[in-house]
Order: C-alpha cells, then sequence, then structure tokens
C-alpha cells in the first residue's frame, strides 16, 4: 500500500503532464479543471503520505551498480510537502494567470512534469536515481522558462540549460568518483565511503567540492549563479514562483544528499572543502542581496532575493552543525512560502496594473490592499523580523555557524546575514512604504482592484502562513532536529 | 542443430558476395528487397552464431577448405564478433528503410541497384573484418571496404560529395596502404598470416628482444592505418564533407558501422595479434589515448563551431571515434570493454542522428542551424527522434549513452595516474555536446510565425519504423545495459 502511494505521488504528476500534452486543442475550462484535479490529488497523496511510514521501491537497474528505487525519510517528506503545497498554490493561481494568453494547456503541462521530477528527486533512495531526476527537472523546467517564446525567454531558457547541464555533468563527474570509493551509492545517514576513501582524500575532497558547486548551479551558487536571474523573472508569474520558491531547492536537496548522506559530515568538518563552501555561499548571500537591492525590475529583484536567500540554507548546511542544518531546511519551508507569495503578488501586479517596475509602483496599496497587505507581511517574514518565520530559520543558521569554531567565519557569518537582512528590509520595504503612502500627488484609483478570489487567496494564504510557520514554529523545529540528528 | 551454426560465419559472407552479384543484375526495386532480406538475413545468423557462442562458452576456429592450421585461411568467433555482426546487420537495415525517402530523390534511376551492390559489399567486408583470423584477409576486406564505402558517398551526385570522394579516397588508401605495410613487415619478420600463429611468434620474439624496431613499426603502421580509416585525429578531416553530404542512409552506415569496422578489428589485433602485454607494455596504447583525448576536444569544439548541422554531427563523430581510441588505449580490461560498448552505442544512435537530421533538413529546407528553427513543429517524429539521439550523444541517463560515459569513468580508475585527465576530458567533452545538442534542439523546438505543411507519419513511414527501432534499441539498451556488459565482458574474454 505504501509502495503504491509512493510510486503514485511521482507518477501522478507525470501522468498528469501526459493528459495535459493530450489535451492542447481542448477549452480552456476543461485544461484548467484537470490541472487543478492533478495538483489536489498530488497534494492529497502527499498529505497521506507525511503521516504513513516509510517505505521503498525497487523500480529497475541499468547495471548491477546502477539501479533506479524510490524510498522515503523525513527529508523526503519536507521537499515532497514543500514542492505539492507550493505547486498548488501557484496553479490555483495560474488558472487566472494563464487566462490571457494562450497555450494554458502547455504550460500546465510542464507544471506537473516539473513538479514529477521533483517529486521523484525527493524520494530518490541513491544517488543515481536522484542525478536522473535532477536532470529531468533540468529538462522539464525548461520549457516553463521558454513559454513566451520571445528571443528573450530562448536566450534565458539557453543560458538555464547550459549552466544547469554544466554543473550536473560536474555533479556526475563527483557521482563517478564516488562511485568507486563508497560502499553503496544508496543514501545513508553518516555517509558510506570506503576505509581506503581516506587514503584518497585530496581527490575526494576536490570532486566533492566541484560536486557540490555542480548541484549548486541550480540553487543558484556562486559562481554558477548567472542563469537564474535571467531565467526566472522570464517565466510567467506562476512559473517564476514554482522555480524560484521550489524547483530551485532541488540544487539544495542535491547538495543535502551529496554531503549528509554519501560522503558524511566527519570526513568533511574543518577542511578547506568546508571553508571555501561556506565563503562562496556567503558571498552568494551579500551579493544577491545588493543586486536585488540595485534592480528596478520586479520580478528580477525577486529573482535576485532567491539566489541571495537560497544560499542562507547553503551557508546553513555547509555549517556541518545541528543547528545550522535545522536553520537551512527551515528556511527552505519558509523561503518557498514567502518567495511563491512575493512573485505571485509581482504577477499580479502585472495583470491588474500592467507595472513590471518597482519605481513605476506607487499607491498600489489602495488599488490592491490585500496583495500588498499579504507582501509586506510576507518581506517581513523575508527580512527575519520575529515572529515572522525568517527570523526562526535565520536564528539557527546563526547559531549553527557560532558553533563551527572556524576562525573569521563563526563571527562572519552572523554578521553577514545581518548585513544582507539590512538590504532585504532595503528592497522589499519601499514597496510596502510607497504603496500605502503614495503621498499627496497620487489620485486614488475609484476602486480597488484585487483580480478574482483565485488570485489573491493564494497570496493572502501564504502570507498568512509565513507568519503563522514563524509564530507556531516549535513543533517544527523539533522534529527538523530529530531528522537533522543523525546525520551530523 | 545448434553444432551447425558454426557454418553460419561462412554462410552469410558467401551469401552477402552472392547477394552483391545479383544486384548487379537486377532492377533497382528488386535490388533494395533483395539487400533488405540479406541484411536481416545475416541478422538472423549472426544471433545463430551468438547462440552457439554462448552455448559453448569458447571462441571457435573455423578452417576454411580444410587446410591445416598455419596454411589455410580461418574464421574465428565467440561472442563479441557475432554480436557485433548482428548489430551491424540491424544498424544497416534499418539505415536502409529509414533514408528511403532520400534515396529515391538522390539514386539516379538507371543505378538504383548499384547502390545496393556497394550496401553488400559494405557489408561483406564488415562481416569478415568482423569474423576474419587471418591479417591478409583483413587488409582484402579493408580495401573492399574502402571502395564500396565511396560508392556510397559518391552515389548522390553533386560537386561537394564528389570532392569529399576524393579526399575519403586518399585519406583511406593511406590508411590501408599503412596497414598493408604492418602486414608485411610482420610476414617479414614472422613468416605468419594467421592470427593466433601470429600472437605466438611476436610472443616469443618480444620475450627475446628480438626485433624490436620491426615490430614496433609493424604495430604502430597498423594501428595508425586504422586509427586512420576510421577517423582518429588528426586524420578527422575527410569526416565532415563525407559524412554531411552523402545521403542520410550513406551517412548512418559510413559513420554508424563503416568506421566501427576498422575498430573493432583494431580491437581484435589487440587481442589476438599483438597480445595485450606487447601492445600495452610498447605504448603504442599511450599515443591512441592522447591522440583518442585530443581527438575527443579537438572533435566537439569544431562540432560547436560548426553551422551547419549535418557538419556539426559529423564533427560528433569525430570526437566519438576518439572516445574509441581512449578507451583502448586506456586500460586492456576496463577500458577496452568501454570502448567497444561505445562502438555499440555510437553505432546505434549516429544513424539515427543522420536519418532524422535528415527529415529535419529537409522540413526546414536547409542545413544550417538557423534555418532549421522551428523544423520540429513541421516534423514532430524526427524533432523527437533528433532530440533522443542528441541526449543519448550527451550521456543523460536512461540512454546507451550514459552507460558508455559511466563505463568510461569506471575505466578511468583502472590507471590512477590518468585518472584526473581522464575524468577532465569526459566532463569537458560532455559539456560541449550539451551545449552544441541543446542549441540545435532548442532551434527546431522554437516556433515560427510562417505555417508550413507539417509532415504526418503517414508520409515518412519508412524512416518513423526505422528510427523508432534505433530509439528502442538506444533505450532498452540503456535502461537495462547489465546484459549486455556482460555479453561483452565474456566476449572480450574470447577474443
Amino acid at each position: 500500500m505504501n509502495q503504491v502511494l509512493l510510486l503514485s505521488i511521482v507518477l501522478l504528476p507525470l501522468l498528469g503532464g501526459v493528459l495535459l500534452a493530450l489535451m492542447r486543442r481542448a477549452e480552456k475550462r476543461a485544461a484548467d479543471t484537470a490541472f487543478l484535479s492533478v495538483l489536489a490529488l498530488e497534494a492529497a497523496a502527499v498529505t497521506a503520505y507525511l503521516c504513513l511510514p516509510d517505505a521503498t521501491v525497487r523500480l529497475f537497474s541499468m547495471t548491477d551498480a546502477l539501479t533506479v528505487s524510490l524510498a522515503s525519510d523525513g527529508i523526503s517528506r519536507v521537499f515532497l510537502a514543500v514542492g505539492a503545497y507550493g505547486f498548488l498554490l501557484s496553479g490555483v493561481y495560474a488558472t487566472r494567470y494563464m487566462a490571457r494568453g494562450e497555450r494554458q494547456a502547455s504550460f500546465y503541462g510542464w507544471m506537473l512534469f516539473s513538479l514529477g521530477a521533483l517529486c521523484g528527486m525527493d524520494l530518490s533512495q541513491n544517488l543515481i536515481t536522484m542525478y536522473l531526476f535532477f536532470e529531468a527537472a533540468t529538462l522539464l523546467s525548461m520549457p516553463l522558462v521558454l513559454h513566451d517564446r520571445t528571443e528573450e525567454s530562448i536566450r534565458a531558457a539557453l543560458k538555464y540549460l547550459f549552466y544547469s547541464i554544466a554543473g550536473a555533468f560536474l555533479a556526475l563527474l563527483a557521482i563517478f568518483v564516488l562511485g568507486r570509493f563508497t560502499t553503496t551509492l544508496d543514501f545513508a545517514a553518516g555517509g558510506t565511503l570506503t576505509a581506503d576513501a581516506a587514503a584518497h582524500r585530496t581527490l575526494l575532497e576536490i570532486v566533492v567540492f566541484l560536486g557540490v558547486i555542480g548541484f549548486g548551479a541550480k540553487a543558484g551558487l556562486y559562481p554558477l549563479h548567472g542563469w537564474l536571474p535571467t531565467a526566472h523573472p522570464v517565466a510567467p508569474a506562476p512559473a517564476s514562483a514554482a522555480l524560484s520558491g521550489i524547483i530551485a531547492k532541488a540544487g539544495v536537496l542535491a547538495i543535502l544528499r551529496l554531503v549528509f548522506y554519501i560522503v558524511g559530515a566527519d570526513f568533511l568538518r574543518g577542511t578547506w572543502v568546508q571553508i571555501a563552501w561556506m565563503s562562496l555561499a556567503l558571498l552568494t548571500v551579500f551579493m544577491g542581496s545588493m543586486m536585488a537591492y540595485r534592480e528596478d525590475l520586479f520580478k528580477k529583484r525577486l529573482a535576485y532575493s532567491s539566489v541571495s536567500q537560497i544560499s542562507y540554507v547553503l551557508v546553513g548546511l555547509f555549517t556541518l552543525t545541528p543547528s545550522g542544518v535545522t536553520g537551512g531546511i527551515l528556511h527552505v519551508i519558509f523561503h518557498a512560502c514567502i518567495k511563491i507569495c512575493l512573485f505571485l503578488v509581482a504577477g499580479s501586479v502585472i495583470v491588474n496594473l500592467e507595472k513590471t517596475r518597482v519605481s513605476d509602483l506607487v499607491g498600489v496599496g489602495k488599488q490592491m490592499p490585500i496583495t500588498l497587505f499579504s507582501f509586506t507581511i510576507a518581506s517581513l517574514g523575508l527580512i527575519g523580523i520575529p515572529p515572522a518565520s525568517g527570523f526562526v530559520s535565520k536564528w539557527y543558521l546563526a547559531l549553527g555557524a557560532l558553533d563551527t569554531g572556524i576562525p573569521v567565519l563563526n563571527w562572519l557569518v552572523p554578521i553577514v546575514l545581518l548585513v544582507s537582512a539590512l538590504l532585504t528590509a532595503g528592497y522589499l520595504l519601499p514597496i510596502t512604504i510607497r504603496g500605502f503612502f503614495p503621498g499627496k500627488d497620487f489620485s486614488a484609483p475609484p476602486k480597488t482592484d484585487e483580480g478574482t478570489a483565485v488570485m489573491w487567496l493564494p497570496i493572502a494564504i501564504l502570507g498568512a502562513a509565513s507568519l503563522l510557520l514563524g509564530v507556531c514554529s516549535g513543533p517544527l523545529v523539533d522534529w527538523i532536529f530529530t531528522l537533522v540528528a543523525p546525520l551530523v | 542443430m545448434i553444432a551447425f551454426f558454426v557454418n553460419f560465419p561462412l554462410f552469410s559472407i558467401v551469401l552477402c558476395l552472392l547477394c552483391a552479384v545479383l544486384c548487379a543484375l537486377l532492377k533497382g526495386k528488386a535490388a533494395r528487397i533483395v539487400s533488405l532480406s540479406l541484411c536481416g538475413v545475416v541478422a538472423v545468423l549472426a544471433f545463430c552464431v551468438l547462440v552457439y557462442g554462448l552455448q559453448t562458452g569458447a571462441a571457435t576456429e573455423y578452417p576454411m577448405g580444410h587446410y591445416p592450421h598455419p596454411w589455410g585461411n580461418e574464421l574465428r568467433f565467440g561472442i563479441a564478433e557475432p554480436l557485433v555482426a548482428l548489430v551491424f546487420a540491424v544498424v544497416m537495415l534499418l539505415c536502409l528503410i529509414g533514408g528511403k525517402q532520400q534515396l529515391d530523390v538522390d539514386l539516379e534511376p538507371g543505378k538504383r541497384n548499384l547502390y545496393y551492390v556497394m550496401c553488400d559489399l559494405v557489408l561483406v567486408s564488415l562481416l569478415a573484418l568482423a569474423y576474419t583470423n587471418d591479417v591478409f584477409t583483413g587488409y582484402v576486406f579493408i580495401e573492399i571496404c574502402t571502395i564500396a564505402s565511396c560508392g556510397l558517398l559518391m552515389i548522390r551526385q553533386i560537386g561537394r560529395t564528389t570532392l569529399a570522394a576524393t579526399r575519403y579516397m586518399i585519406f583511406s588508401l593511406i590508411g590501408s596502404g599503412l596497414f598493408l605495410l604492418g602486414v608485411i613487415l610482420l610476414y617479414g619478420v614472422t613468416g605468419q598470416l594467421l592470427m593466433p600463429s601470429l600472437k605466438a611468434a611476436i610472443a616469443a620474439l618480444w620475450e627475446g628482444g628480438q626485433y624490436r624496431t620491426a615490430l614496433l613499426s609493424a604495430m604502430t603502421l597498423m594501428t595508425v592505418g586504422l586509427a586512420i580509416k576510421s577517423g582518429l585525429f588528426p586524420f578527422h578531416l575527410w569526416m565532415p564533407d563525407t559524412y554531411a553530404y552523402s545521403t542520410p542512409a550513406s551517412a548512418g552506415i559510413l559513420s554508424g558501422l563503416v568506421s566501427k569496422g576498422y575498430s573493432f578489428l583494431l580491437i581484435k589485433l589487440v587481442f589476438g595479434v599483438f597480445g595485450t602485454d606487447v601492445f600495452y607494455g610498447s605504448g603504442v596504447s599511450n599515443v591512441l589515448y592522447v591522440f583518442g583525448a585530443l581527438g575527443i576536444i579537438v572533435g566537439s569544439i569544431s562540432a560547436a563551431r560548426e553551422k551547419d548541422v549535418f557538419r556539426m554531427i559529423a564533427f560528433s563523430s569525430a570526437a566519438q571515434i576518439g572516445y574509441l581510441y581512449f578507451g583502448i588505449g586506456l586500460t586492456p580490461a576496463l577500458g577496452m570493454l568501454a570502448a567497444i560498448f561505445h562502438l555499440l552505442t555510437h553505432a546505434v544512435t549516429k544513424p539515427l542522428l543522420f536519418l532524422a537530421a535528415g527529415q529535419l533538413g529537409e522540413a526546414a529546407g536547409g542545413r544550417l542551424r538557423h534555418t532549421w528553427r522551428g523544423a520540429a513543429h513541421r516534423n514532430r517524429t524526427a524533432g523527437l527522434m533528433f532530440s533522443l539521439g542528441a541526449f543519448s550523444m550527451i550521456g543523460i541517463p536512461l540512454t546507451m549513452g550514459f552507460v558508455s560515459k559511466y563505463r568510461f569513468a569506471l575505466a578511468a580508475f583502472e590507471r590512477p595516474t590518468l585518472l584526473v585527465v581522464t575524468l577532465i576530458v569526459l566532463a569537458v567533452s560532455t559539456v560541449l555536446n550539451a551545449m552544441y545538442f541543446m542549441r540545435v534542439i532548442i532551434g527546431i523546438y522554437t516556433p515560427v510565425p510562417e505555417r508550413r505543411t507539417r509532415m504526418t507519419l503517414r508520409e515518412q513511414r519508412p524512416f518513423a519504423v526505422s528510427s523508432l527501432l534505433l530509439a528502442l534499441l538506444n533505450l532498452s539498451a540503456g535502461v537495462a545495459a547489465q546484459p549486455l556488459v556482460l555479453l561483452l565482458e565474456r566476449g572480450l574474454s574470447l577474443l
């Protein structure tokens, strides 16, 4: 029973994608219905799964050493839940957002394919399976970036593809080498390195370093981050939300699995690799915030913000301490919630007010009060003002960094996090301030224009969730600490 | 019953020769039917030989004409030989089926049967190269193969193919000339032509330290000759025009099969004539490794710079041949296994790419990349098949290409001194592959406003069937590679 459910979580979106591919000529209403029912079913399946015990499904073997099999554990539950619920809310929103354009069915189809690939990644039992779905996630989410088929979007998609594939092959290099120096490529908390691995420490350190850089391409980690601010904003807003909030986290998951389940934290603790990773992630945090602060295009500003925020997560993972990793995983959840909300707001602004630049956003609060109010709540979460969710995750991130005992970095991390939080406030709050307090020159519009409930409700839900998850984070934090305990 | 299968290699070779003569007398359509059935029959025969090899579990030496050992001519087959012959026959059949549309256009009405004569001759030489146990027979069929391949190329009479064929002829003749010189040297030193006797003689001479220079030169000459003929860097310059301007069926056969026949002969020579100890001890293998690596990188870079899609695919072939020699040069066990697996991968993938490119080129009405924009919307099947072939070339999981790459990476660990270089070459070439193939894929899937007529499945049934089968071969071997790998492992131990 469990196995059937496990399999159906992966297959349902993929089959749904095929269904929508076949419905290309169908009316939009029919496509909407099919899309939403698949997403709802998927969310229901994931919800059911959260409460059920672990299971394993062995699918097939390419060769004896390369098996493709699915299994679930606590980490996969976290990522599955983020993915399924995030896609459901963006999906509901998309039915309205996409109403003006054409080729909705194909857009929905690619959304579902991406979700299927992500679920496959979440449930992978070994590195090979995960790599397979990682590649699939790249290829299947690329059409989302391509959706508008403009010159700009094609360029962006190419850039996305090039960075992702280059990254994936760096990771493949690590997988090949690790295949030789591990007892098994199946994930096991604490790593599976063989006894003679220590003799080849330098080689292993280099390839693992490169592997993380490679997987980090998906998460926008410096130096393979360049595609993210180009590709994410080009997609339609619900897809940008999914890309930034959820699909980019595939890189985080891949790094998590590689570092903690194959190599093992003990092997890396205190090495140059850890220091280099932390420095790169910190650099990305700071640089992303800086770029976001200077950017005027709304969606692009949010994309830069994603670059910065996802690297918060990575900083947490790279501390290799219980608090740091917990903070990172918490930030995965919170950032998904917040960033989806922010991108959907940007979409609403585009659809209802036809404005794409931040500098044009004056008096939005008068026209779209609920939307902008949710935006503000979510922004507070991203900045990390207590009791909003971002505060909790950043708290543990800072604790984790202080625990590392690495000179300089252990106090530099909290400082950079603080500076970046200030910058975050700097690039998000002016939108709120000028939205609600446009000044004397602004003539209020005759009536509010939020779009239908299909548009503002997901935004409001996500905004509220970003606050509530922070206020009632106690049980969540405890649960994640128990998940992380065997890893570090 | 199974004992009778031992005669099948000889039968298949004689049958091909007979059919070649027959095709010369028949009209075009009848010749086509004969050739297609021939490929089918040869495939079945090869399969029977494979079953025989698996049954006996040993290599069989098959003397022809009952002359005793040092004088007669012999065939020799275990598991790898019939497997390779099987793949060659099947792929050739699929190439001829899939390229039918362009063949109808490219072949002059009066000369159609001649094309099939050439096909039969190519097939017979491939079979002979796979099965022979005699280096001179090997040389004879190398020459037959050269002439027949030129025929396949020349049959499409545009200026550029004539030029390409001339260039191909020159390179090929240099290659076979060098090979012949090597054979003569070996014969002069040892007085043998049959592979087992040669191997024993060479081992004895090498052990005693006699004729070092002569042996080394012979080995180098034969290796380089075969390398030139299969297009190893820096002798790959005949490739782009040869593959790019011939009709898709010929391009598939030439790139997928002919160059592989020579490489397979080299693999046979390494095990059956030079002996792995001598070959890997002498350093010739290292030269192959270096030029293989250079070929991979240079081929990929040239492909990335190429605007003509057909030439791009041809340059990618140069890179793939590089992989083959790279593996052969790496190590005798895992490296060889990777090389021979890659040989099969490429034999299955490249024809698929050329056939699909032929269809897409027609849909696009041009050869250059920018004219291909949106071509996949006009011909969906071809677009899909092209993408699949490209994925296999890049090495996306679940395709044969991925397993190839994986085998190369495994082989890298067998030689720790070269580990880093090997891995870097693999990584760089993969990224380059991804770059130039994905660029084309995105191009062909970019919609263009003007609506040209769409090619339906029914209008291209031969292509659809053959490309689908090639794709299935590729995917099934990619998803469940273990049986194939085991088969090749056993085959290598019998070579």
